[in-house]
């Protein structure tokens, strides 16, 4: 875990706080799924389009997460998931990952999926990997299922590349600013058959049951403390109690405090992301807690694996590992390359 | 032919010489872009006098509009009247010649080239030779370096007393003080031998293939053995190894990498070129050379002589590879540069044929059976690859005795696009071991495949079952594949379920009607009831494609309705049914799979 440090996110104390204004809270737009074959025909455009890694226009933007918002505000707190479902940790856009890992785990719909947050910074395709998860959540809400990450906000996104990628490929903050009101619509957990509770980050003090949590209203940028902050920052430690979390937000859990989670609501296991594991996927505290780490890689320089956890219908678990998808036009000799070879011939 | 241009149209043609002066760069790569378009309004007279001029005014605009303008002004023969007038093109021409963007520069020695062509003789005498020579007497090394690559079209469309001042001008070149019109004169010199007269080679340009070859700068060196091959070419191997086999020897052994590099590169090329079939010169010059490449210290140089490994043994007998490549090819099998082992894998099967079946056996197949165990992958994928190359050779009984236990290790590789590559390369091998092998010692292999735990490699094996039916034929497809293909279908784990749909599917492509009839329908609607709303769905997405598929098959009457009764006993009834599921996606596909199905 030491290892991690470095890698892990500035605090929240070292940002200045960022001016913005909320949408309106949910409740007051009754979801209307896709239901007219035409919507249905823009949306697999979309997909098409998303799959190349080719962006959407700004104005498609707009009226993809003006229905995402939609069908994001009916999700409750703890979005109920059912098995069999494929579970996976941080993207961070690294965009041809994820379609190494669509490669790995089957595409969707045919295969569900849950995605634990962090789809945009660090990774040089933020823009097409959100926008695709988005555009494939509106496609087949019942199949895939999105929460929200540390990095699904104004604040961070402002310093970890989302905004500045969407300035550069658009000319303009707006897709970053659709985007970010719409991450405050992101469920913050998800429970499958009411025995796994997956999560981005870990548990928080001031959260004792499930039912703390469904009672959060969630439809805000993340605070910088409290249960809504800690569920997207904690991290598990080797430790008793609770403790401070060295990011500036969240805080560090040990094993008797997820234990005693567990048993309360009775779970069998809290599955989260936030970290980077080396393996893609870690055990900790006697299997009470398993994280799961989806960028190979990790900003294209960590070197570690990425992994994804099936679980089956039977509630069996398999975890699949990945590398990096091979890039094309890396150099095939290591070293020097006779520039002028190119030039005289 | 002077075109007409209506009234209409002469006022996008103003917008456009507008537009040549406009500010906005764009628009004015824009009107540059359509310049032949405003040629052709203007008439070639005015376009002589008034647009080239103008043209010619703009010269110091930006390096993007002076590329396309000097690209563009080679069309322009046909605009200014015709070949007669084309000298009027040169003047713009020879000055982007000589500009610093060598983007510019390329494009006007093209276009200059072009225009060469076109000129009659005396044009060229007239106009074309005096540009060469101010070109080549410039002081700024632009234009020389320019002009380099001017002189074969030329030479072919002047006077003999023309020609000979055109090898003086050259001679200018290669002695020049500049390193960059070095390079150039060395780099057009290889598309200038084949134009000059055979008897002149040894007296004239032999001296400068020395100068070359010996250059201080291995950048110059390296271009040289394109110079000695085409020398060799022209002159006939026997000549040429009189004039230059000790220089080449300098070359085999230069103390710069590149320039080795370039000789391992050319090796086949050299050797073809210098020895003609000379037994003696491959033994005596070549094979040592080969030997001293592979073990060179540096990695580029072993990577690109391996792959000239089969191309240059095909010239010398087997007893010469065997004694004394050979060893050389074994140690590359050990190399520690991944590159320059995977580079041998590609080529050494094309070693197969030159040594035959004993030897291959011999020497090839523990190599190939090291390699296949390689730790890089890249390594194994090219070995795979070649295999058929190996199994003309040695007969597929021995290639299935020795490889099959490394193909089983390679089923199960770590990395999944090893095993995918295996699954792409098993209809072949199936094609060549026949039915019985296969069942026995491929098809659990396969079907294991089916249940990889990886989607791609799900996928790949059944899609690749319509390439084994191919091969085996229906029957055995019903009767081998299918019993397994349903047996799959009971997998508790919905994700290997839905492989099997989707390979009974792949088969549906392959089969009769009555198999689909009778085998992979009832194995789809046993299905439709399935507890998880992933695989109802997949069943109906599936039915659409076996509906359309049967109806598209059936060419008999009798078969017709066959495929028209199962469609409406079996499939409408169950789309019908899963069109009111639960879930909402069982419900748009069977609903989607309805209409396609009509």
């Amino acid at each position: 875990m030491d290892a991690d440090v470095t890698m892990t996110d500035a605090g929240l104390s070292t940002l200045s706080p960022v001016s913005h204004t909320l949408s309106p809270p949910s409740g007051e737009i009754k979801a209307s799924p896709v239901t007219d074959s035409q919507s249905y025909d823009d949306l697999d455009r979309w997909i098409e389009m998303l799959m190349d890694c080719k962006q959407l226009s700004e104005n498609d933007v707009k009226k993809l997460c003006d229905k995402a918002r939609e069908i994001l505000s009916e999700e409750s707190n703890v979005q109920n998931v059912k098995c069999p479902v494929t579970v996976c940790g941080d993207i961070h856009g690294q965009f041809h990952d994820l379609m190494e890992l669509f490669k790995i785990g089957g595409p969707n719909p045919d295969t569900n999926y849950l995605f634990m947050g962090d789809y945009v910074d660090r990774g040089y395709y933020s823009v097409e990997t959100v926008t695709l998860l988005v555009a494939m959540k509106i496609r087949h809400p019942n199949r895939l299922t999105i929460l929200r990450g540390n990095h699904e906000s104004r604040q961070i996104t402002q310093v970890y590349g989302f905004y500045d990628e969407c300035l550069r490929k658009y000319g303009n903050p707006n897709v970053w600013k659709y985007f970010t009101d719409l991450f405050d619509y992101l469920p913050l957990t998800a429970l499958i058959e009411n025995t796994i509770f997956c999560l981005h980050g870990g548990l928080s003090p001031s959260i004792d049951s499930l039912d703390n949590i469904r009672a959060l209203d969630r439809i805000q940028e993340v605070p910088h403390e409290g249960p809504m902050c800690d569920l997207l920052w904690s991290d598990p430690d080797d430790r008793c109690g609770w403790g401070i979390s060295p990011r500036g937000a969240g805080y560090t859990f040990g094993q008797d405090i997820s234990e005693a989670f567990n048993h309360k609501n009775g779970l069998n296991l809290v599955a989260r992301a936030h970290q980077l594991v080396m393996e893609g996927y870690n055990w900790s505290q006697d299997q009470q807690v398993v994280t799961i780490f989806s960028a190979p890689n990790y900003c294209y320089r960590c070197g570690n694996q990425a992994a994804i956890m099936e679980i089956d219908e039977d509630l069996k678990y398999t975890f699949l590992q990945f590398d990096p998808c091979p890039r094309a036009g890396e150099p095939s000799v290591s070293r020097r390359t006779p520039d002028y070879f190119l030039v005289s011939f | 032919m002077e075109p007409s241009i209506a009234a209409e149209e002469l006022y996008p043609i103003a917008v456009l010489i507008d537009e040549l002066k406009h500010e906005d760069v764009t628009l004015r790569l824009n009107a540059i872009r359509r310049l032949s378009t405003i040629a052709l309004a203007l008439g070639s007279e005015r376009t002589r006098t008034e647009l080239i001029p103008f043209l010619e005014d703009s010269l110091d605009d930006e390096d993007e509009v002076l590329t396309v303008l000097a690209e563009e002004l080679g069309k322009f023969v046909p605009y200014v009247g015709g070949s007669e007038y084309a000298n009027v093109l040169l003047i713009p021409l020879e000055t982007f010649a000589g500009v610093e963007e060598p983007f510019v520069r390329e494009k006007a020695v093209e276009s200059l080239d072009k225009v060469c062509v076109e000129m009659s003789r005396e044009q060229v005498e007239e106009h074309f030779m005096p540009l060469i020579k101010r070109l080549t007497s410039a002081e700024w090394f632009t234009n020389k370096v320019s002009v380099t690559a001017l002189f074969p079209t030329v030479y072919e469309k002047v006077s003999d007393e023309s020609k000979a001042s055109l090898r003086q001008l050259y001679s200018q070149l290669v002695y020049d003080d500049a390193p960059m019109v070095r390079r150039a004169a060395a780099t057009h010199l290889t598309l200038l031998i084949p134009h000059i007269e055979r008897e002149l080679i040894v007296s004239e340009i032999v001296p400068w293939f020395m100068f070359l070859a010996q250059d201080d700068q291995d950048s110059v060196r390296l271009l040289t053995i394109d110079i000695l091959i085409a020398i060799a070419e022209s002159l006939g191997a026997e000549r040429a190894r009189e004039q230059l086999f000790d220089q080449l020897k300098k070359l085999f052994a230069d103390k710069s990498w590149r320039v080795r590099y370039m000789v391992a590169d050319r090796f086949e090329a050299l050797a073809v070129a210098v020895s003609a079939g000379d037994e003696v010169v491959l033994k005596e010059g070549f094979v040592p050379a080969m030997v001293k490449l592979l073990k060179d210290s540096e990695a580029e140089v072993r990577t690109v002589i391996a792959k000239q490994v089969p191309g240059f043994c095909q010239l010398v007998d087997a007893e010469t590879v065997i004694q004394e490549i050979m060893p050389g090819i074994e140690e590359l099998v050990d190399d520690q540069s991944q590159h320059v082992r995977a580079a041998l894998a590609t080529k050494i099967s094309g070693l197969a044929p030159i040594l035959g079946k004993e030897d291959t056996i011999k020497y090839l197949l523990p190599m190939f059976l090291q390699m296949l165990k390689d730790e890089f992958p890249e390594v194994r994928l090219n070995i795979i690859c070649k295999l058929e190359q190996v199994n003309k050779v040695i007969g597929i009984d021995l290639l299935s005795q020795s490889l099959l236990p490394a193909i089983t290790q390679l089923a199960q590789d770590k990395q999944w696009r090893v095993r995918l590559a295996i699954i792409e390369y098993i209809p072949l091998l199936a094609s060549q071991l026949g039915v019985e092998f296969f069942d026995t010692q491929l098809r659990d292999l396969y079907m294991a495949w089916l249940r990889d735990s990886v989607y791609s490699i799900r996928e790949a094996a059944s899609e690749n079952l319509r390439n084994l039916t191919k091969v085996f034929g229906v029957e055995w497809a019903q009767s081998t594949i299918m019993p397994k293909v349903i047996e799959a279908g009971e997998n508790p784990n919905y994700l290997y379920r839905m492989t099997s749909i989707a390979a009974a599917t792949t088969l549906a492509g392959e089969v009769t009607v009555d198999v689909i009839k009778n085998s992979i329908v009832p194995f789809l609607d046993g299905m439709v009831g399935d507890p998880i709303p992933n695989i109802r769905f997949t069943v109906a997405r599936s039915y659409e494609s076996v509906s359309l598929l049967a109806r598209a098959k059936a060419a008999a009457e009798e078969e017709r309705s066959a495929a028209e009764s199962m469609i409406s006993d079996i499939i409408l009834p169950s789309l019908e049914k899963l069109k009111t599921d639960e879930d909402v996606d069982v419900r748009f596909y069977a609903d989607k799979s309805l209409k396609a199905i009509g």
